[in-house]
């Protein structure tokens, strides 16, 4: 294969795993609406999971053989920065297992009263975010430095959208807008809204899009400098920030992947 | 720059900037506060002089550079980030007591902010993230940075992982010793029935806005926590030093972030400290809600403080795992690799992942606290037990963090004073990872007694019962490689048997526990906490104390004091066990947990004086270890060969190592503790061997 048709492939690969993703969010949301199987929730947000992890954070290439076996070469150490970012997601990963079982413990199989048009808008957003990720880093591994800025400015402004459309709308940070948008979303002021202390399902879904939101947050910090080292012509064949910054916000989306089926698909609405 | 007595200009700056800070509390008590008599006491002059104190002392003692740059920034952001807090409170509208809280002068929620914004000053003050913020900007660094010579390079950024080893473990020794102190304080006030000195009258004792037995609360919580703090840093400092130098390695995988996970435990102490000024917390080291959700300022700062040393642990655990995955030298094989080795990767397994939850947890409960978000709140749909689970699913298998080491240092040193192999190699290995593998099911056997659901006591009683299959695998190796073997017995190997004995009796005193019916019976005696420090000083401090003694000639070249080694240890130890065997015999006699007074009618008054003077012992004898471990560096003995005739690598250079330590790499050709085996071979020097496979 030619460097040309494999570039290709990979984008091609990038484009048919998030067909994959959408549809599945798609299916949740369906059923979510019509006979709310719990375990078919679980199920789909494994897989989700699965294929991001596979496909999109390229987990395998912690197996990879070391073809230089000095230490102190790029490629050594690489390998090495890439076993200790993984060994943070896990550990991250534990945070967020916590408010899960958090979540399970307080909520058991109710979810709190939310926008659903709102929330399957924001999971689309940030699955879009993380096609246009992947993107990019394909396109930095070929060398097109110009092809990853344009990619992860998208990036950037739907992961900017989702973390507004969070913190503005969902919480009512700026309640005028919040209403505005909720209207567009079919929402009509007959629903009372959560606050932080109004109860457990309040507390819940505050604690996890909290913790969520921040991550977010670092994750546009991490892709910004990245962008602004490449606008700088920092990174040729060495470009492992990239993959990092790639990787933990796939990860960031990895983490929404579950939280959207727990905090608004899974059960009946909470009292 | 090096000024000739510094630690005296240290004293004296602390006396100084002490008594000005004292004064600027109690001017800031009148005249904001407009309080008539301000409480000499008070926790607005104290909070306010240990801030400016500290930071003076080590400005005396080392210029304004390193930990003395992160103190300053530390008290400034704390200030600044209080006042910035108060100055939005203001704007939105409150003022009076919600502005200004009489006791603790800032509000809560200025309070934790000032904290947060505090700790993220001391790192970035003392410069330890300077590399990273290079790196954003797109500006490479060298890998490694030289360090000064002499004691300067330990109060400032290094990237050494013997000079944060070294740092780690001073840190958590004086951290023994506060936290010991607290406990001689509280144990003092027990030594007879009735109150001596913590008095329950407001008149009589109002110390940091608290009475007596609040005091003494705060003090036991504190003595818990920090103990607990230390033995993670000790734990850091151990695996730090050696760890690196047994798979030789020239560093840790991840130097920049070994040092941040350092320094980020040095702020988290300072909030230690602040928590008992701020009125202090009467809830224990566990934070248990729903009394933590009540408890004064103080309990904050402990919450901000464990979540910040938790980081501490959680990245310094990462790069253990990293280092032993990526850098081992030639040869070393999995089951080639020192059996400490296989202990710290047990240990890191642990702190990796568990950690995040009692973080968690604890920040549940600073959000409840601030923001009424209602998670532990029966009130608002919580469920307190719900902390119990998320805390109790780090804090049991912590025990195993602090312990693993302990055993593998254990492990490590048996073979070289029995001159025999350790048996079952293998099987030790396997043991360590086992033990951390069930730690992670055992949790809920701490709360037979807090009304979690019936059905879940069983399950967590087996679980808890297997932890002893590991544990005694462990057990029957030592006495194995003993057998038959040519002890020697000098200071290390003493404390590697004290360990041994006093590790079996905090194990054999574990199953009463693990049973429910006892436990229910048990539960909140003093016979857990005879059964705990039983554990912890077995599984840690008699162990730490062996690992001091055995590689600090390797550290400095000297070695310590063998008479005053020895005396350290035959009065800690009979000390030590007369004090358990006390606590756990008035605990099965009924003597409650955590509590500043008792009724004489119970007749534990002759036993409590027991107690208190064994206690005595051992801060004295700890005492006589401190002043070895501080003489021995200048005046000691010089020690810089293979003092304990070990196959070890680090043994087969000369002390102290090198900075960049092995100059001439090593291969592993042979099992690592075949001693006594005539023409066997661990490891052999050449340049070749730097070329690695794995």
């Amino acid at each position: 294969m030619t460097h040309k048709q494999e570039k290709s492939s990979m984008l091609g690969q990038g484009v048919f795993i998030f067909v994959y993703l959408a549809v599945m969010t798609l299916i949740e949301f369906g059923i979510a609406l019509t006979f709310n199987s719990t375990t078919l929730l679980v199920v789909i947000a494994l897989v989700k999971a699965v294929l991001v992890v596979y496909y999109y954070m390229h987990i395998y290439e912690l197996n990879a053989e070391d073809h230089d076996a000095d230490e102190s070469s790029y490629e050594y150490k690489t390998a090495t920065n890439r076993l200790g970012l993984w060994l943070f997601l896990i550990s991250d990963s534990f945070v967020f297992g916590g408010l899960m079982v958090m979540r399970i413990n307080l909520l058991g199989l109710t979810h709190p009263h939310l926008n659903q048009n709102l929330g399957l808008f924001v999971t689309a957003v940030l699955l879009i975010s993380s096609f246009f990720m992947n993107r990019g880093e394909t396109l930095m591994k070929n060398g097109d430095r110009k092809g990853f800025i344009t990619n992860t400015m998208i990036t950037l402004v739907l992961g900017l959208f989702f973390f507004l459309g969070v913190v503005v709308v969902e919480w009512r940070g700026i309640p005028a807008v919040a209403e505005f948008v909720l209207a567009l979303f079919g929402e009509h002021g007959d629903v009372v809204p959560l606050t932080p202390s109004s109860g457990a399902p309040g507390a819940a879904f505050f604690m996890m899009t909290g913790m969520h939101a921040f991550h977010v947050l670092t994750g546009l910090i991490f892709l910004l400098i990245v962008m602004n080292n490449a606008r700088k012509g920092l990174y040729d064949e060495k470009h492992y920030p990239v993959e990092a910054a790639a990787v933990y916000w796939h990860f960031v989306d990895v983490v929404w992947i579950f939280f959207y089926p727990a905090l608004y698909l899974i059960g009946t609405i909470a009292k | 720059m090096i000024k000739k007595n510094t630690v005296g200009s240290g004293l004296l700056l602390l006396l100084i900037a002490g008594a000005v800070g004292y004064g600027v509390g109690l001017g800031l008590d009148a005249v904001v506060l407009k309080t008539a008599r301000p409480n000499l006491v008070g926790s607005i002059p104290s909070a306010f002089t240990l801030l400016f104190a500290v930071s003076a002392f080590f400005f005396g003692l080392y210029g304004y550079r390193g930990i003395t740059r992160g103190l300053v920034w530390q008290v400034v952001g704390t200030l600044l980030g209080a006042l910035f807090v108060t100055g939005i409170r203001a704007l939105m509208g409150m003022s009076g007591n919600e502005l200004f809280v009489a006791r603790f002068f800032f509000s809560e929620p200025a309070w934790v902010f000032g904290a947060l914004v505090g700790v993220i000053s001391f790192i970035s003050g003392v410069g330890v993230m300077d590399d990273w913020m290079k790196w954003a900007r797109g500006i490479d660094t060298p890998d490694h940075h030289e360090d000064e010579p002499g004691w300067q390079k330990y109060f400032s950024v290094s990237l050494d992982h013997k000079v944060i080893g070294i740092q780690y473990t001073v840190t958590a020794l004086v951290l023994i010793s506060v936290g010991g102190l607290f406990a001689l304080i509280f144990r003092t006030e027990l030594a007879a029935s009735g109150f001596q000195f913590l008095n329950p009258d407001p008149t009589k004792f109002n110390v940091f806005s608290q009475t007596g037995p609040q005091m003494y609360n705060t003090l036991m919580s504190l003595h818990g926590i920090i103990m607990i703090i230390s033995i993670l840093l000790g734990v850091s400092g151990i695996i730090n030093y050696v760890v690196p130098l047994l798979v030789g390695a020239s560093d840790m995988a991840f130097p920049r972030m070994n040092a941040f996970a350092y320094w980020v435990a040095v702020p988290a102490s300072v909030l230690m400290l602040m928590s008992l000024v701020l009125g202090g917390f009467d809830t224990g080291w566990t934070g248990y809600p729903p009394l933590s959700a009540k408890a004064p300022v103080g309990m904050q700062m402990f919450f901000l403080g464990v979540f910040t040393a938790g980081w501490s642990s959680i990245l310094g655990a990462l790069n253990v795992i990293a280092t032993v995955l990526r850098m081992r030298a030639k040869g070393m094989t999995a089951m080639r690799m020192p059996i400490f080795v296989w202990a710290g990767i047990a240990t890191s397994i642990i702190a990796l992942t568990a950690t995040q939850l009692i973080g968690l947890s604890f920040q549940l409960v600073m959000f409840q606290r601030l923001f009424g978000m209602g998670f532990f709140d029966p009130a608002k749909g919580g469920n307190p037990v719900l902390f119990q689970h998320l805390f109790w699913f780090y804090s049991h298998p912590a025990v195993y963090v602090f312990v693993l080491p302990g055993l593998g240092v254990i492990s490590e040193l048996l073979p070289v004073f029995a001159r025999k192999p350790l048996f079952g190699y293998r099987w030790i290995a396997m043991s360590s990872l086992g033990i951390a593998l069930v730690g992670f099911v055992v949790w809920a056997h701490h709360m037979f007694t807090s009304g979690m659901n019936e059905y879940l006591r069983v399950p967590f009683m087996y679980s808890t019962m297997l932890v002893a299959v590991p544990t005694g695998v462990k057990f029957f190796s030592w006495v194995a490689t003993l057998w038959g073997g040519k002890i020697e017995t000098p200071t290390p190997m003493l404390f590697v048997l004290g360990a041994i004995f006093v590790f079996l009796l905090g194990g054999i005193t574990g199953p009463p526990n693990a049973m429910v019916a006892v436990d229910l019976h048990l539960h909140d005696t003093y016979w857990v906490v005879g059964h705990f420090h039983d554990t912890i000083f077995g599984g840690f401090v008699f162990p730490f104390f062996a690992a001091i003694y055995y590689w600090y000639p390797k550290a400095t070249g000297r070695r310590m004091n063998e008479f005053w080694g020895k005396v350290h240890f035959w009065l800690m130890t009979p000390s030590f066990l007369t004090l358990t065997f006390g606590m756990m015999f008035i605990g099965l006699r009924g003597m409650r947990r955590r509590i500043a007074d008792y009724d004489p009618a119970l007749g534990f008054d002759s036993a409590h004086l027991i107690l208190t003077i064994c206690a005595f012992g051992i801060a004295i004898s700890v005492l006589i270890f401190f002043i070895n471990f501080f003489y021995s560096m200048k005046k000691g003995e010089m020690a810089t060969g293979n003092v304990w005739n070990s196959r070890s690598p680090e043994w087969q250079v000369p002390s102290p190592m090198p900075a960049h330590n092995y100059e001439v790499p090593f291969e592993v050709v042979g099992e690592p503790y075949d001693y006594g085996l005539a023409g066997s071979k661990y490891v052999e020097f050449s340049a070749s061997a730097g070329k690695k496979h794995h």
